[in-house]
């Protein structure tokens, strides 16, 4: 596109402004990545001579569109944050390079990251499906998708850093703030009253559980969101709902069926079974099902927000992806598995 | 559910205005824009579906009159109550009245707004394309 390329000038004018040593740097394979709800994602390569030296360096660059699906409640500068505070700790994740507030530079707020060589195979595309059931078989990635999130919560995240993202108090509070932070979407969002997602809120806000230990949760771990080499994770992203908090609501969404479209395998990827029984054994945490049980349905009602948020962007003419105009009608769809859940 | 109109009408902007000037190849890119063109006709041929609201309104109806008599709920359900968003306020009252009300009035109370809800949502699931049965 001729956007796109003068994007791509941009970006190769900023990349010389932070390299002063690179000579005739150039930008290839450049592609402005389909996925993602809530960033512009900027894919490439850069290579230039250094002391008489061919250099080449991925690179991945996301950028705030100014209307993306999780509103002001995504921050770039945190993500940036998290990138930077796992560089340091065995959490697979990609190097983090610059952060830039400056809209004069690409148009809003972005920041420049590595990119790491692998692929994240679509699990709701038909060929992800079958890479992610074939790698199934072999073993291996299985494997490693626990290890990656046992990782995360193993971490010691004081030690981190990663207290910069708020600290939950004892008791309830954790799970009354992430039920406050989506409600605070819906009302953000929502152009009519939803009854049933009215009565989900009231129910998640009576029934809410006490989180009995505190870690680093990523917030949407599945497949879809981990780069994968060689059948191994070679980075977890899409770093925007990270929080510090119950280490069984990343467990529930791994559990949950919202992430496996009918495949007998969580995640599309990793026996039931075989999950629980390696996640415990790598964390030492139990896995308490009945809190899982009630993660997942507030996964459902958060579902339901991100669905809002984004048909009420599209309405709004703030976003014209078409993706977030089909969003609509998924509402009702999400609304009807929260009842199930819930008896009705 | 965003109404169709506003919906098409979205749709014919990011067509005429994203998708088909994005459009390198001649013949697509026309294509896209004829879309626009469709679907700006279309927009004047859509009507919402009345039987869906009018179904929605008789499941309130019934919903009031089934909970006015239970006890202690005559002050709770009022005649605002006959809209989703007087459901959104009802059911918040519910709650918020939990102890007062007691156990087995809230649970009976609950049961029967769950069972109106879930009427509703089938009317929204028939445009979802998910409707059962």
């Amino acid at each position: 596109m001729a956007g796109d390329r003068t994007v791509q000038e941009k970006i190769a004018g900023y990349l010389e402004s932070k390299l002063p040593r690179a000579k005739d740097l150039a930008l290839s394979d450049f592609v402005h990545s389909a996925g993602g709800w809530s960033h512009e994602i900027y894919l490439f390569y850069a290579n230039w001579i250094e002391d008489g030296r061919a250099m080449r360096q991925g690179f991945c660059l996301r950028k705030d569109p100014g209307a993306g699906l999780l509103r002001e409640l995504s921050s770039l500068r945190e993500q940036f944050g998290v990138i930077k505070a796992l560089e340091a700790t065995p959490a697979p994740t990609p190097k983090a390079y610059w952060y830039e507030e400056d809209p004069s530079l690409l148009g809003g707020p972005f920041f420049v990251m590595e990119k790491v060589e692998g692929d994240v195979p679509n699990p709701w595309s038909r060929a992800g499906k079958q890479f992610y059931a074939e790698a199934a078989k072999r073993g291996k990635l299985p494997r490693s998708f626990i290890e990656a999130l046992a990782a995360l919560h193993n971490l010691d995240w004081r030690a981190a850093g990663l207290d910069f993202l708020g600290v939950p108090g004892a008791g309830k509070d954790f799970v009354l703030r992430e039920i406050a932070k989506w409600e605070s979407l819906i009302h953000q969002s929502s152009r009519k009253p939803e009854p049933v997602l009215t009565e989900l809120l009231m129910w998640l806000k009576a029934n809410a559980p006490e989180a009995k230990r505190l870690g680093f949760v990523h917030g949407a771990y599945r497949t879809g969101n981990l780069i994968i080499h060689d059948d191994a994770i070679a980075a977890v992203i899409d770093w925007e709902l990270q929080v510090i908090g119950d280490p069984m609501y990343d467990v529930a969404y791994v559990l949950s069926d919202l992430n496996r479209e009918g495949s007998p395998l969580l995640s599309c990827v990793v026996e039931r079974e075989f999950f629980l029984d390696y996640y415990q054994q790598l964390t030492g945490l139990t896995v308490d099902l009945e809190v899982c049980r009630y993660y997942e349905i507030l996964y459902m009602m958060r579902s339901t927000a991100f669905w809002l948020s984004a048909s009420g962007l599209f309405a709004d003419g703030r976003n014209k992806d078409l993706r977030l105009a089909r969003s609509t009608y998924s509402v009702p769809v999400v609304l009807d598995m929260a009842a199930k859940a819930l008896g009705f | 559910m965003i109404p169709a109109t506003q919906l098409l009408n979205e749709i014919v902007t990011s067509l005429r205005e994203v998708i088909a000037p994005a459009v390198a190849d001649p013949y697509p890119k026309a294509q896209a824009y004829m879309a626009a063109v469709i679907l700006e006709f279309v927009v004047r041929q859509v009507q919402e579906r009345s039987d869906i609201e009018a179904r929605k309104h008789e499941v309130m109806l019934e919903l009031v009159g089934d909970l006015t008599p239970l006890p202690g709920m005559n002050g709770l359900v009022r005649g605002d109550h006959l809209s989703e968003k007087g459901l959104c306020d009802l059911i918040e009252h519910l709650y918020a009245e939990r102890d007062g009300l007691g156990a087995e009035t809230f649970a009976v109370a609950n049961r029967r707004i769950r069972e109106a809800l879930r009427q509703l949502l089938n009317q929204d699931l028939k445009v979802a394309g998910k409707a059962e049965g």
